[in-house]
């Protein structure tokens, strides 16, 4: 019986994204007449806030220089796309930035999921309350507080090598080897972003009809089963929305943290596009240079959600757009 | 279904309870050290705390990071307009980007692909700090209150969260509502937001906490202008000074030596007032989309 | 280039909208500025604090500083004297460059500016005014340099913009601080060695090492370090710049200027025999377990808290960098008492060698410094605040206080500080609503005009020796020293006029061939020279190093500042 109630609740998602073809037609149109005239009031808010500064990415392809301004700098083509690319360091910060990306996504991505289902398996309101509230509360904390604690504890005599000591290990170099660098920044993301996260999820499970639930009690479900077959299947659409909106977040893998952390000895898994930027561009007063990255980070973003939004297509998943 | 089957799923659900709860446990402890050495630093001796090894209670008690933090000039100004352009702009946030992802989510919207390929492009761009300088700048945003709520209103994000809550919503109740002659924006805002509780709660808090945090746009479009300055700016000029130990080689003068705080404490101390009423705020949103509000019947 | 085409085309599509707009408006803007520029200067004689009207001007530095409160006591004081009221606004979250990158996109310049290293930018965009017309109308702007040291500010227009404020004495210097670099030792390890002389680096880590011997832990039982180093981002100067030192030159920052071949010559100090020499010292004291195994990987506020313990008895480090926080700590604690303070040692390659780690004249760095911009509306009026605040009285206000207050005066005169007295001026809330120091404006150190007073209460020797602990006492006794630079032992010489030339390779940008030589020498140097002190085979991993080095193109940056060099001597 679970299976058919999981089985029906994905039916019904799949007809409502399918059903509904509607013909271009003038009296259609006329129907949706206040649809598309919000849209396009939105649509010229949009255009001026989000698209009208894209003219700055003019600036990559010149020598910016406050004096000139935008339009008189010198143009220099796609220099500073060829500076970036033909530095061997800049290829190693891309690796370093997707890798970090892909394994903070992962991760951040399933413990938030993972911890807003069990939370709602605990069934006192007070608790349940309680536990959600604090789980939230170090995403207010700055990355500066969270690392610094981070740094303390993993230091030689910090206390998970007191830990490791006392079940006779040998204590552990946690920031020399370069190893242990990218699970570490995978670690603080979700240590300190996991409640906050699991907010969207909390959210989507309490539109669950309690029916579903019942009809399965009845039927003899466990709670595990409940999981799989009513709540995960419920709640997918938004895991899958936000799934493809993080994998065009992945070289964005951050900046703070990575620097925070980091240090000369693991510098070369430790820098990431961001701090890359920092020391050639902004720090030099090259905003070309920033900007190039930037529109480089872009590209890589649309073209990643167009081939993961067609690949939710295909399979008949929640999409984008 | 058999009966033997029903006692063992009941004999699972004790394990999984029991799991369960030595998982919330350990998530609870984790979470909350931070927290909690948070507090203990910032009532701790700043001269003290240099030495290290604080963790859930302060050593050297002292208010004087609380003292310095509140005694900041401008943090009444600060406050009042944060309050504000929190209220403001999370009011405004939830108004646009509702109707919008309302839009979006209608099934039989003609351009619904395109327009929202059109925001989900924003979310992944971004022109720069000087470009965007400019237009703020053009449009009269810079120097002024309405340049914290105006430039960040309709975020992409909180719209494709809530298109996605809305689209989940039974379309038997918009077409009787339909049938009815209901327009729109009655559908909008008589059948549909009702139900969105739980989303508009969520995206509320987002922006209300992004609004209450934002700092960058202060320093940067009313650097000069003390009547928009924000909390976190103010906190965030005190701690910069603070921490300046003299970093700047030309600079070679003695640092007053002799404070009693340090950038450790004052950050700490600062953590925790913005923490604050966030946290205040919180049980109001909360029961949203903890306990949830559902379709016709209490769940459990 | 089908590619580029489309971009452009995409771009410049994009960009006709934006910038319709934008172009318009800031071309607008500046004729606008200049003009009322021009306009004020006319009226600007008769204006201010003759017509008992108080000026109010905006500045913003381009640095990170403690803010003053409205109403500041002091500020009125001032105000009322000058008829001129500075607002100020400090650098938070950005870095200079940022920042002043986008005030100039923005046109709104402050009245005043101190760029920092980005202050070329303001000139480049025309953003600043000219000295010239102002420094004869105004004698305490123009005592501030001699002519020579005036033409050192000049630009490529021959004209000044900006004058650095800082390291500029009066009459006799006063100082009895050691601000620089050092090799640093606690004061307990001298006296147990019964103050020996410490000249080079090896008798200076026997001396650790002796020490370390006797005293593996501390009485708590904590472990001892006996040397540790910070390289934390920015302050890895604590490893990297020594060998510049240790040959006896002084703190140019980015090279060593040789003098000895009659025309001045850049010499790079990390590929010296010394700098090998100095390395490889340290690998060696680091297989011995002398170095602190967590060196690389410590962040600042770890190494601080590591010396608040005492434990650590040496390391090389500016002293503004660590000492203000761990005296503080010391004082606290007690441990002053035990003779965990920390002595300077200025140390050379060779034994009997020169040494010029302490700099006694003043460090001119003409690559920023106070400016007036074109928004500014009375620029004649800027100009004489930036007169006036150099008169004795108020420079006293400045960084005194007021007299009664915040200093009293003994019978023969001298200022003098009671300990309230010196709390409250230590005081964040005290110091933001009483003090006002105009901090980043023109002032001087050295001897105050009557003669017998410091400019600035840290150069007043009563507050130098005050609270001092007893075995930094004994330590001044043993090596008959009135101050921390008897110490060290420097030569007392006039630097060239092109010192220091960090002010040079500071301002240095990715366009220039040796600029873009110079930031990746900065990584190379970041990543490689942990590992070579951590090396198990020290020669093949220096030998790696120097290759890593040599690909940097190092020459090309050399030959920069080889030119600016002859540029700056020839001045």
């Amino acid at each position: 019986m679970s299976q058919e109630t999981s089985a029906s609740v994905k039916r019904a998602r799949k007809k409502k994204n399918d059903e509904y073809k509607v013909k271009t037609s003038m009296a259609e149109v006329k129907r949706q007449s206040f649809l598309i005239v919000t849209s396009a009031i939105f649509l010229v808010y949009g255009f001026i806030f989000y698209y009208v500064p894209l003219g700055g990415w003019i600036m990559a392809f010149e020598n910016y220089k406050p004096k000139t301004g935008l339009l008189h700098s010198k143009w220099v083509g796609l220099a500073k796309f060829k500076f970036l690319f033909e530095d061997a360091t800049f290829i190693r910060v891309i690796r370093n930035t997707l890798a970090m990306g892909v394994l903070n996504l992962v991760a951040t991505f399933f413990m938030a999921i993972l911890f807003a289902i069990l939370l709602n398996e605990v069934r006192t309101t007070l608790i349940k309350k309680g536990i959600q509230t604090i789980s939230y509360m170090p995403h207010f904390l700055s990355w500066i507080i969270v690392t610094g604690i981070l740094h303390d504890a993993l230091s030689a005599n910090g206390v998970v090598n007191e830990i490791i000591q006392a079940f006779g290990g040998t204590p552990i170099m946690f920031f020399s080897e370069t190893k242990y660098f990218w699970p570490i920044v995978a670690f603080a993301n979700v240590w300190k972003e996991t409640g906050w996260n699991a907010i969207i999820y909390l959210a989507a499970i309490t539109s669950i009809d309690p029916c579903l639930y019942e009809a399965a009690s009845i039927d003899g479900a466990g709670r595990l089963s409940k999981i799989f077959h009513i709540t995960l299947p419920s709640i997918r659409p938004t895991i899958m929305i936000l799934l493809l909106i993080n994998v065009g977040n992945v070289l964005n893998a951050g900046f703070e943290v990575q620097y925070l952390l980091g240090n000369d000895v693991i510098k070369s898994v430790s820098d990431t596009i961001d701090i890359y930027v920092l020391n050639w561009g902004i720090s030099q007063s090259d905003f070309s240079l920033g900007t190039a990255a930037g529109i480089f980070k872009s590209v890589v973003s649309i073209i990643l959600i167009v081939i993961a939004n067609n690949m939710a297509k295909r399979a008949g998943e929640e999409r984008l757009f | 279904m058999g009966k033997s089957k029903l006692k063992r799923a009941k004999g699972w659900d004790l394990v999984f309870v029991i799991l369960n709860g030595i998982f919330m446990l350990a998530f609870v402890v984790i979470t909350l050290y931070p927290v909690i050495n948070t507090v203990a630093i910032s009532f701790n001796d700043g001269i003290d705390a240099v030495r290290g090894g604080i963790h859930l209670w302060p050593r050297e008690f002292t208010l004087k990071n609380y003292v310095t933090v509140l005694g900041k000039q401008n943090i009444k100004t600060a406050a009042i307009v944060t309050v504000a352009r929190t209220v403001i702009g999370s009011a405004l946030s939830l108004a646009t980007n509702a109707l919008l992802a309302y839009v979006v989510s209608r099934k039989r919207f003609l351009f619904k692909a395109q327009v929202s390929l059109f925001w989900v492009i924003t979310m992944y761009v971004n022109g720069g700090l000087v470009p965007v300088l400019l237009l703020y700048k053009n449009l009269h945003l810079t120097n002024s209150f309405w340049v914290y709520v105006i430039p960040g209103m309709i975020s992409a994000f909180n719209m494709l969260v809530m298109r996605t809550y809305m689209q989940g919503i039974p379309d038997s109740l918009e077409e009787s509502a339909a049938l009815d002659g209901a327009g729109h924006f009655t559908i909008f805002w008589k059948i549909i937001s009702p139900l969105c509780l739980p989303v508009y709660a969520t995206v509320t808090l987002f922006v209300a906490v992004y609004q209450w945090n934002s700092w960058f746009d202060a320093m940067l479009y009313n650097r000069m202008k003390d009547e928009y300055t924000t909390l976190q700016y103010e906190l965030m000029k005190l701690l910069t000074s603070v921490m300046q130990q003299g970093g700047n080689a030309n600079n070679m003068k003695s640092v007053a030596s002799g404070s009693r705080v340090t950038p450790v404490t004052v950050r700490s101390a600062a953590t925790v007032i913005t923490m604050l009423p966030i946290i205040c705020l919180y049980p109001f949103l909360q029961r949203y989309f903890v306990t949830g509000l559902t379709i016709g019947g209490v769940k459990e | 280039m089908k590619l580029k085409r489309v971009l452009s085309v995409a771009l410049a599509s994009a960009m006709t909208l934006a910038l319709v707009a934008c172009g318009g408006s800031s071309d607008a803007s500046a004729p606008a500025a200049t003009d009322s520029a021009a306009k004020t200067e006319t009226a600007a004689a008769d204006n201010g604090a003759a017509s008992g009207e108080i000026i109010d001007f905006t500045f913003f530095g381009a640095m990170p500083q403690a803010e003053i409160n409205d109403g500041n006591e002091i500020q009125e004081i001032i105000a009322q004297k000058t008829g001129v009221r500075v607002k100020e606004t400090w650098l938070t979250g950005q870095t200079a460059a940022e920042a002043v990158g986008t005030i100039l996109a923005s046109g709104e310049y402050p009245d005043l500016i101190d760029a920092g290293d980005a202050s070329v930018q303001m000139y480049e965009a025309d953003a600043l005014v000219a000295w010239d017309d102002y420094l004869d109308k105004y004698p305490n702007l123009k005592e501030m340099y001699s002519e020579e040291e005036w033409n050192m500010f000049r630009q490529e227009d021959g004209k000044i913009y900006w004058a650095n404020v800082f390291c500029n004495t009066y009459g006799d210097p006063k100082a009895t601080g050691h601000n620089d670099e050092a090799f640093w030792v606690q004061a307990r390890v001298l006296e147990e060695a019964g103050y020996p002389e410490i000249e080079t680096l090896d008798e200076y880590f026997d001396l650790l090492e002796g020490y370390y011997a006797k005293h593996p832990t501390l009485d708590d039982g904590t472990a001892v370090i006996p040397y540790t180093i910070l390289c934390e981002d920015w302050r890895y100067f604590c490893l990297e710049n020594a060998p510049e030192f240790l040959d006896g030159y002084p703190n140019d920052g980015s090279v060593i200027v040789d003098k000895s071949s009659g025309t001045p010559t850049i010499v790079d100090y990390n590929t010296t025999p010394t700098a090998e020499m100095y390395f490889k010292k340290l690998n060696e004291e680091y297989n011995k377990g002398m170095i602190d195994p967590e060196f690389a990987t410590q962040t600042y506020d770890e190494y601080i808290a590591k010396l608040s313990t005492g434990a650590v008895l040496g390391m090389c480090d500016q002293n503004w960098d660590f000492n203000y926080t761990i005296q503080d700590v010391f004082k606290s604690t007690g441990l002053d008492l035990q003779g965990c303070n920390y002595v300077p040692l200025g140390l050379t390659a060779e034994k009997g060698q020169e040494n010029r780690w302490h700099t006694y004249a003043d460090t001119l760095n003409n690559s920023s410094g106070i400016a007036v911009t074109t928004s500014c509306k009375n620029p004649d009026a800027a100009f004489k605040f930036l007169n006036d605040i150099m008169d004795q009285e108020i420079h006293d206000l400045r960084f005194w206080g007021i007299e009664g207050t915040d200093y009293l005066v003994d019978e023969e005169g001298l200022y003098y500080r009671t300990d309230e007295m010196r709390a409250n001026c230590a005081d964040e809330a005290y110091k933001a609503s009483h003090m006002c120091q105009y901090s980043y404006m023109p002032q001087w150190l050295g001897t105050s005009r009557d003669g017998v007073n410091a400019m600035q209460p840290s150069e007043q020797y009563s507050e130098f020796v005050n609270g001092m602990a007893e075995p930094l006492v004994k330590v001044f006794e043993a090596y008959n020293a009135k101050g921390y630079p008897d110490l060290i032992g420097s030569v007392v010489e006039e630097n060239g006029p092109w010192f220091p030339m960090y002010s040079y390779s500071n301002a240095m940008t990715t366009d220039t061939e040796g600029g873009v030589a110079w930031t990746k020498i900065g990584e190379t140097k970041h990543e490689w020279l942990p590992k070579v002190v951590m090396s198990s085979n020290f020669d093949g991993t220096w030998a790696d190093y120097m290759k890593a080095y040599d690909a940097c193109n190092p020459q090309a940056f050399l030959d920069e500042m080889q030119v600016e060099l002859d540029r700056r001597a020839n001045l």
